[in-house]
């Protein structure tokens, strides 16, 4: 399929309101915290509607967002920039985050855990109260405009001791913490972005419900609910529902054959 | 002819020599025996190695049930292949092992039972194979935690679910499986929709016919359940269906039964309604037939495991909303009011699963998040009493749910307690070399915490290994320093991009350039955790105990450096009845003062059970996520403990335990300072896993050195 078009990320407006059903306050709370200029960190377990909501503020802010999903091997030259060679001279090029600051816009670093101890050089300054980034190889000190907003992910459920989040970054951040909608509020998620029946959906919730049972028991993490929106987008286009959830929710969430088969019963025992 | 007869002849005295050299005096002492050899005579030569070998097994076990076995044997040639033999005598070895010689007997004289139940395991499904699944199932399913337990019959206390120990109702075994799933889930239902409510069972103990109205009253609810799954677990109502049998009669009288108690079947309808339709049910004689996975009801058991845990939960929830309160008046210190009360909302009734029930909970008006606990409490009440009674929010006269200073005292007296006798407890099996098998669950483990002592003891042990310690640190350090990506070096794997560049500005703006261009990568993470298993058996009494204790606290600083995860346990026991495991320090516990504490309080105790501790600890270190794994072992000899556990038997035993956790992906290593060590431990651990320290004052900072060895 051909590309329909190319943006520069710093261009990357969200254009359609993205859905997104608030839970709590989190809309005020981030709102608040942008006009005040205070970065803010998302907690919660994966799948549970962080990068959405990130969306749906840039969205509802009409900010360009940019997003950098960390990896271990993500230097803090990564996010600044770096120079490149071209045609027999050196140019520098900016990273995601210089950009970001440079435009104003919300810069939202997913797993931030997981990128090299470095990065915190870069968003130290950043998230206190003077907002600045240092440029270490332009020796240039970049004020981030007040339209600027940083954002970083984390989920506390799973990361190994050796990748936790230090006291000193997470100290910096207005903390809104996320989990999983109640079973009103997710049938209702299910619904719009699946567009299954409501007696469909309802059986996903509840077989969303007691995978998250077994949290613990057996399973690391229940299934999220973009685990149960996929499956209910398989079964709206025709896939049988054990089929379905065995294929967007069993096999994604574990390996372990014993569990396998309690997710698969579970399943069959509702559909 | 002749000839036929004299080879007879010679092939009895041949199997009776045999049969001697294998078991012995005992076995040709038989009166029956020259039958017996004739008929042993006539087995093909494999069947009888394979007896001969059994015999020699069995002479190790015990002299009675050697002779029952030689007298069944040629029967039990006859019956089954030797893979069954083999199982049968297998069985009952693990009888003898667990109950004694007269069930062990037993088993060997019905042999005639046992080939028969052998000759449909093919199709049977048993408990062992069902359980692990069925647990799995049923907590997804909700509610409270239930455990599964064996019994003769189908029922549940609200506690466990009792099942029988195997399924073989169908030609398939499949079905037998299915079987058991349902046979859960019936009984599930049963505490999930409120079958065994408090009020419900008082009402039951009541009346004066308790058995006949129990029977009428389980068919009832039977008939309610069934209703309930079908809306609730429709897939699962299916799967009932299928397996429903086909006898008319039966089924008559269930449709009977169903049309009259139709109102059972509504939404909304409880076990109460069931109660009271029963006195409608009096003039029945016949009753419906019950389904192979309509469990039975034990009202009484099911009333003494429900008011004992109404009564803890009761005091459980106070406690947890005093602790409420108690957070609350801690955040706004100063003005303790002693006024505050928590109100509990109810906001939405699910039908049937009263577990499932949202609550809101507010404190002084302000709602407040339920935490995970309270939630489980509040649903597990909900599932006994149908609702939250109010005398449940109701403070004491203080003002307060629950008077915290008596139930400390309380707990403390509790924990003296499990520090002595109570605790869970871990079986393992142990490898008996004599016989060449398990012993199954033979060895009892405790987990056992160590008491605190002054942690003087590691800050003399840091000031007296001060010079080592730096030098220690200092080797650490570099392992650290190893582990990242070395930019800019001289030589490496990769070019460092942004050193050419820098390096190219350089050039292009007539500066000198760097020839430092490459990178190297070392090992990229250090992925490591790490089970110290220390031996506190009552030889390491004196300066043993005094160096392994160093070791750990020089140990503890230099990992605390390395972010290594580890945890020490100790280990020692008497008998296998007495197997026991000391925690120091577990998984994800922090090096605090509580640890040093600990560590300084390592006491020689008993004898040395290796094999068990090392089942144990092998567990342990296999829940954690890395990827390498060692568990190292600090000892001061051989594995010795009371009952036969020393010498070969011992050591067999720990090698195979090692074994069984090398192949779960763990590698073991020992440190000992047995300077005879050379003659076991190569066998126990292989060739290059142990260490030898010939003196034991060397220990520390030894143990550090190999760790680092071990781990770069």
């Amino acid at each position: 399929m051909p590309v329909e078009e190319t943006i520069k990320t710093s261009q990357h407006f969200v254009e359609k309101e993205p859905y997104y059903e608030a839970i709590n306050d989190e809309v005020d709370v981030f709102s608040a915290a942008y006009n005040n200029h205070l970065p803010i960190l998302l907690k919660g377990p994966t799948g549970c509607g962080k990068t959405r909501f990130i969306e749906y503020m840039a969205w509802k802010l009409q900010r360009p967002m940019v997003t950098v999903a960390c990896h271990d091997d993500l230097t803090a030259s990564d996010l600044i920039g770096r120079y490149l060679v071209k045609g027999g001279q050196t140019v520098w090029v900016d990273g995601p985050l210089t950009d970001a600051v440079r435009n104003g816009s919300i810069c939202y670093l997913d797993e931030v855990v997981e990128a090299r101890k470095d990065t915190s050089v870069v968003i130290h300054p950043l998230c206190d109260d003077r907002r600045i980034l240092p440029i270490e190889k332009l020796g240039e000190l970049m004020q981030a405009p007040p339209e600027f907003c940083l954002a970083i992910s984390y989920n506390p459920g799973y990361q190994s001791v050796l990748k936790d989040l230090k006291q000193s970054t997470r100290q910096r951040f207005v903390a809104i913490e996320f989990t999983y909608p109640d079973s009103d509020t997710e049938l209702k998620i299910i619904l719009q972005e699946s567009q299954v029946d409501k007696k469909l959906g309802e059986k996903i919730v509840k077989f969303g419900r007691m995978t998250r049972n077994l949290k613990g028991s057996g399973l690391d993490e229940g299934a999220s609910t973009r685990l149960l929106v996929n499956a209910g987008k398989l079964i709206q286009d025709g896939i049988k529902p054990v089929v379905a959830t065995d294929t967007a929710i069993a096999h994604a969430l574990t390996d372990d054959p014993d569990m396998l088969q309690a997710v698969h019963e579970l399943s069959r025992s509702i559909f | 002819m002749i000839d036929n007869s004299k080879q007879n002849f010679l092939n009895r005295v041949r199997v009776q020599k045999d049969l001697e050299g294998a078991s012995g005096e005992s076995a040709v002492n038989l009166t029956n025996i020259d039958t017996l050899v004739s008929e042993i005579a006539e087995l093909t030569p494999e069947d009888q190695q394979f007896l001969f070998e059994q015999c020699r097994s069995l002479s190790e076990t015990n002299d009675e049930l050697l002779k029952s076995f030689v007298t069944q044997a040629p029967k039990a040639f006859s019956l089954m292949a030797s893979k069954g033999v083999q199982q049968w005598v297998d069985n009952a070895i693990t009888m003898y092992d667990n109950k004694g010689l007269g069930s062990a007997v037993e088993i060997i004289e019905q042999v005639e039972q046992y080939a028969e139940e052998y000759s449909n395991r093919g199709i049977r499904c048993d408990f062992d194979e069902a359980s692990t699944f069925i647990r799995n199932f049923v907590t997804g399913l909700g509610g409270r935690e239930l455990k599964l337990a064996v019994d003769s019959e189908s029922f549940t206390d609200t506690e466990s679910l009792y099942l029988p120990d195997s399924f073989d109702l169908f030609p398939v075994a499949d079905k037998n499986f299915s079987l058991y799933k349902l046979t859960a889930t019936h009984l599930w239902a049963q505490t999930w929709y409120g079958t065994w409510r408090s009020k419900v069972v008082e009402k039951i103990l009541k009346t004066s016919d308790t058995n006949q109205r129990l029977a009428k009253f389980n068919r009832l609810e039977c008939i309610r359940l069934e209703a309930q799954i079908e809306r609730d677990l429709p897939g699962l109502y299916r799967q009932f269906r299928a397996m429903d049998s086909e006898e008319t009669e039966g089924k008559k009288i269930w449709d009977d039964w169903k049309s009259r108690a139709a109102r059972l079947q509504r939404p909304g309808a409880k076990a109460l309604d069931s109660l009271e339709l029963v006195d409608e049910f009096a003039e029945d004689i016949v009753l419906p037939p019950l389904q192979p996975y309509q469990g039975e009801m034990h009202v009484n058991r099911v009333y003494e495991i429900l008011s004992e845990r109404i009564e803890r939960e009761k005091e459980e929830f106070q406690s947890a909303l005093q602790d409420l309160i108690d957070d609350e008046n801690s955040l706004t210190e100063g003005t303790e009011d002693a006024s505050k009360k928590i109100e509990l909302e109810l906001i939405e009734d699910e039908d049937g699963g009263a577990g499932d029930t949202k609550f809101q909970m507010s404190l002084d008006g302000e709602i407040i998040n339920i935490p995970e606990h309270l939630q489980d409490l509040l649903g597990s009440i909900m599932q006994d009493l149908g609702e939250i009674p109010e005398d449940y929010m109701e403070p004491n006269e203080n003002g307060e749910y629950s008077d915290k200073l008596t139930e400390q005292t309380e707990t403390d007296e509790n924990d003296v307690a499990s520090d002595g006798e109570d605790g869970e407890i871990f079986r393992y099996d142990e490898w008996d070399c004599t016989r060449q098998r398990f012993r199954q669950r033979f060895c009892s483990l405790r987990e056992l915490s160590i008491p605190l002592a002054e942690s003087e003891f590691v800050d003399e042990t840091l000031i007296k290994y001060k010079g080592i310690l730096k030098s220690i640190k200092r080797t650490f350090e570099a392992i650290l320093g190893e582990n990242r990506l070395q930019r800019r070096q001289l030589d490496g794997d990769g070019i460092d991009l942004d050193a050419v560049i820098d390096s190219f500005a350089d050039l292009v703006s007539g500066n000198e350039t760097s020839e430092y261009l490459y990178t190297r990568y070392r090992n990229k993470e250090r992925n490591i955790a790490v089970m110290f298993m220390i031996d506190m058996s009552g030889s390491t009494l004196g300066w043993v105990n005094d160096a392994e204790r160093e070791s750990l606290v020089l140990l503890c600083e230099a990992l605390e450096l390395l972010g290594d995860r580890y945890a020490i346990y100790g280990f020692s026991g008497r008998t296998n009845k007495r197997c026991e495991v000391y925690k120091i320090k577990e998984f994800g516990q922090k090096y605090s003062d509580e640890v040093k504490q600990r560590i300084s309080g390592i006491r020689p105790k008993a004898y040395t059970r290796m094999g068990v501790a090392i089942r144990h600890l092998g567990h342990l270190l296999n829940q954690t996520q890395a990827r390498t794994k060692l568990l190292i072992t600090l000892s001061d000899g051989r594995p010795e403990d009371y009952g036969g556990y020393k010498g070969k038997y011992g050591i067999e035993d720990t090698r195979h335990a090692l074994l069984e956790i090398k192949q779960a992906g763990i590698h073991p290593f020992c440190i000992t300072i047995d300077n005879e060590a050379q003659d076991y431990l190569p066998y126990m651990y292989g060739k290059v896993n142990y260490a030898v320290i010939d003196e034991v004052p060397k220990l520390p900072y030894k143990v550090a050195d190999i760790y680092r060895r071990l781990t770069t």
